[in-house]
């Protein structure tokens, strides 16, 4: 197998050997292209996926797969792949189910060297390349569309949210959407455990690939069963960028690049398709360390021209949510009740109902079965229910009581920018001091929510320092490389569990006034709750209840372990103040034995989208001393 | 957390494009274990069993090369309805049952229904709701042959009956 290969690739390579040799239309074109500098263009350098080394001078290619190029050192060498390709494109090679012409293979990199150099058909006769054009063909292509499927915080691979591509075709409209093909790139592993994929995924131990998917199957994915809400950002780019985007994907398809989590992901390498498509754009310089998926959405968003019209599509449980709203709560306790098998169709309740309201119901109830089935543990829903419901619901002569969903004020390219500067001033125990707080990415609880999922904190290596009156230096104050929590209501139709984890270092206040950085481990389960009578999870009362590890060497044994539970109120008294006040009671039992608790008033008021003034206030107790203060901050979003 | 597995008919991903470079299926069928329909059509899917242990849920991606449903990564012709009618069919019963939505249009796309001819058939899957779906759980074979019978029995939709 491996044996026939090798000799495979020895017929491709043979005749190219030849050709350079003593082909004179080869060396011509060669020569046109240095003259020209080709290989130092951006065309060329972005269909290698050229780019600078972030460490030191010098450029390589971000594809690992040695098959992405016809020169050995292509991958550092531009030139010598250009001259490579050229020579490549002389091949012979008659394209089969396996095999395919150098001219088809790379057929983005033999268009573009084609306009530059104006090949002469005579000397360099142009391939069918039948395969390709029988699948651009299929894919009918009329117009590319940026989806957006919101940030899923159960699934650590979709924290951020998810960019991949959509292919509409000509003949289909916004009823038909389903019938159009995802290019989506991911990473090619089936972990699943939450922790490995995350610290594989950040060391790039994971190949990456571009796949295609019919997007039904994508809708499927994102809407049903992980129900987060989908943005389609429809683009502007022209039938000649289409074909430009679809001939590089087609080279893509088999090549590998390491997946990486922050830099090198989906949204990055989406938006160096769109840089293949549209000379010129200039998307990925301003993602060197980390591409976020929904600032990169943004800096397509922002981009003048590019984006066409954005079409927001509700998950169901969004449908769901949104048809409550046209129910009272006893039409709302027979869906369920429908749903969940306790009341038979026959009901008298339900026959007293209007054929209108018959229809929300038993619509409701099938959406609700379905969504039940798909997300939650416990048995399948019964087949033969689900078809009673929807047969007495093709019995009723009214149309679909589906409800429009209205689309969010904000979308996420308008929400606050992910990184985050704060200013702030302080008293602490009658200290004064002033504070700096440096957060890279991308939204906590107190941010203002408008195109995030609400109730989703994800923040990596949030910092503060703090510098107190009469102290000559600046301390850092806290270092938390990692701080998720989920804060998502409960109500008679949704049980979600909330949950936190935070890992990092803080100060600790011992009996002496030392206050020793210390490492910090704790998270654990929560339950949240809207306020009765709201749905929107704009007013939300909740409790955790944490384990927590300090380490460090002030402590008694190097370290105190414990616990204990939280029980908060944060509520949205307008669009733009926010309230957080929760108290915080840790016992450390393990170790250095002692309580640390905490009462907090924390509010924010958004002065624009990009800033907000904070104010908490706070009584606070590490062993044995208690201590008030208070602090006014202004966040600046970047 | 509870275990739990939902079967949930999910094609793989295709490889994009050029990926397809690989290998044609040698059963030239599409997906497990393809059933004859009518003499030509197989209808069976790539059936993915996708788990959720309760705190995520986890695709199994499966590269398939041109395999018998699919060429270079898009869908064959000949399998695109029977493919969609397959994947989407809890859709494709809640969206009859209410004679509207848009998995229910996106049918009507495939199969070459005409503007004007919508509406009725729009109609004709929601009156026919019970012989189309006619048992629990039925399989695509029986959707596509029930929904050709629904529509051959209607003089302003029978043209439509063959391109099912």
């Amino acid at each position: 197998m491996r044996g026939r290969r090798f000799l495979l690739l020895l017929m491709m390579w043979l005749p190219l050997a030849v050709s350079a040799a003593d082909n004179g239309y080869l060396k011509e074109l060669i020569d046109h292209a240095r003259a020209k500098h080709l290989a130092q263009r951006p065309e060329w350098l972005n269909l290698l996926h050229y780019k600078p080394y972030p460490y030191r001078p010098g450029w390589r290619s971000l594809a690992d797969d040695p098959a992405f190029f016809n020169a050995p050192d292509g991958k550092t060498d531009a030139e010598a792949e250009l001259d490579a390709t050229l020579a490549s494109f002389f091949s012979d090679t008659q394209e089969t189910d396996k095999i395919q012409n150098p001219q088809c293979r790379f057929i983005a990199r033999y268009h573009w060297l084609k306009g530059e150099l104006h090949f002469d058909p005579a000397l360099l006769p142009e391939q069918p390349c039948k395969r390709f054009y029988q699948w651009r063909a299929a894919l009918n292509p009329h117009q590319i569309t940026l989806v957006f499927p919101a940030a899923y915080l159960n699934n650590p691979a979709s924290m951020y949210g998810h960019t991949l591509f959509r292919v509409d075709a000509k003949d289909q409209d916004e009823h038909t959407r389903l019938l159009a093909y995802s290019i989506s790139y991911a990473a090619n592993t089936a972990e699943s455990r939450g922790l490995i994929f995350a610290v594989k995924g950040l060391l790039g131990y994971y190949p990456g690939l571009f796949t295609m998917t019919p997007y039904y199957i994508k809708v499927r994915e994102y809407s049903d069963i992980e129900n987060r809400d989908v943005w389609e950002y429809q683009l502007t780019l022209t039938p000649a960028e289409i074909d430009r985007l679809l001939m590089h994907v087609w080279e893509l398809g088999p090549i590998r690049f390491d997946y990486y989590y922050f830099d090198e992901n989906c949204a990055y390498h989406l938006l160096s398709l769109l840089e293949v498509a549209r000379p010129g754009l200039e998307l990925t310089d301003q993602f060197r360390w980390w591409a976020i998926p929904s600032d990169t959405v943004r800096a397509v968003a922002e981009t003048p021209g590019l984006v066409k019209q954005v079409i927001y599509r509700p998950a169901t449980a969004t449908v769901i949510r949104q048809r409550l709203r046209y129910l009272d709560s006893l039409q709302r306790q027979l869906a369920k009740d429908l749903a969940e098998q306790k009341t038979p169709l026959t009901d008298a309740r339900v026959s007293a109902l209007s054929a209108t309201d018959r229809a929300k119901v038993l619509e409701l109830a099938y959406d609700y079965a379905t969504y039940e089935s798909a997300t939650r543990s416990g048995p399948a829903a019964d087949p033969q229910h689900m078809r009673d419901l929807l047969l007495a619901r093709s019995g009723l002569d009214v149309p679909s009581q589906r409800p429009d969903v209205p689309e969010p004020a904000v979308r996420p390219d308008q929400g606050h920018k992910s990184s985050r500067l704060a200013l702030g001033v302080g008293s602490r125990g009658g200290r004064q001091f002033q504070e700096i707080g440096l957060r890279p990415t991308y939204h906590d609880l107190m941010d203002d929510d408008g195109g995030y999922t609400r109730g989703a904190q994800i923040e990596f290596f949030d910092m503060a320092f703090r510098h107190y009156r009469g102290d000559d230096s600046l301390r850092l104050e806290h270092f938390t490389p990692l701080d998720i929590v989920s804060l998502t209501p409960r109500d008679e139709f949704f049980h979600p569990l909330s949950w936190k984890v935070n890992i990092g270092w803080t100060r600790e206040h011992f009996a002496d006034n030392d206050e020793p950085l210390v490492f910090r481990v704790n998270g654990g389960p929560g339950l949240a709750y809207n306020v009765p009578g709201s749905y929107d999870g704009r007013s939300v009362y909740y409790g955790y209840l944490e384990a927590v590890l300090d380490v460090g060497k002030r402590f008694n044994d190097d370290y105190a372990l414990g616990g204990g539970p939280t029980v908060g109120w944060l509520t949205d008294l307008t669009d733009r103040w926010r309230v957080n006040l929760y108290a915080r009671s840790w016992r450390y039992g393990l170790g250095d034995v002692h309580d640390s608790r905490e009462l907090v008033l924390a509010q924010r008021y958004s002065l624009t989208r990009q800033s907000a003034v904070r104010l908490e206030l706070f009584r606070q107790q590490e062993f044995q001393d208690y201590w008030n203060g208070g602090e006014i901050s202004l966040h600046l979003y970047f | 957390m509870l275990k739990k597995l939902a079967v949930i008919a999910v094609i793989a991903a295709f490889p994009a494009g050029a990926m397809a470079a690989g290998s044609s299926d040698a059963s030239g069928g599409c997906g497990v274990g393809s059933k004859v329909f009518e003499g030509q059509r197989g209808v069976a899917p790539q059936v993915l069993a996708m788990t959720t242990n309760g705190t995520f849920w986890q695709t199994v991606a499966v590269t398939l090369g041109t395999s018998g449903c699919s060429q270079d990564g898009v869908v064959k012709s000949n399998w695109k309805t029977a493919m969609f009618i397959d994947s989407n069919k809890d859709k494709l019963a809640r969206d009859m049952s209410t004679g509207s939505g848009e998995a229910l249009e996106s049918l009507a796309k495939l199969i070459g229904v005409k503007d004007q001819d919508k509406a009725a058939f729009f109609r004709a899957t929601k009156e026919n709701f019970a012989r189309i779906f006619a048992s629990d759980d039925p399989t695509t074979d029986q959707v596509v042959a029930s929904l050709k019978q629904v529509l051959s029995a209607d003089g302003q939709l029978a043209q439509y009956a063959q391109a099912i």
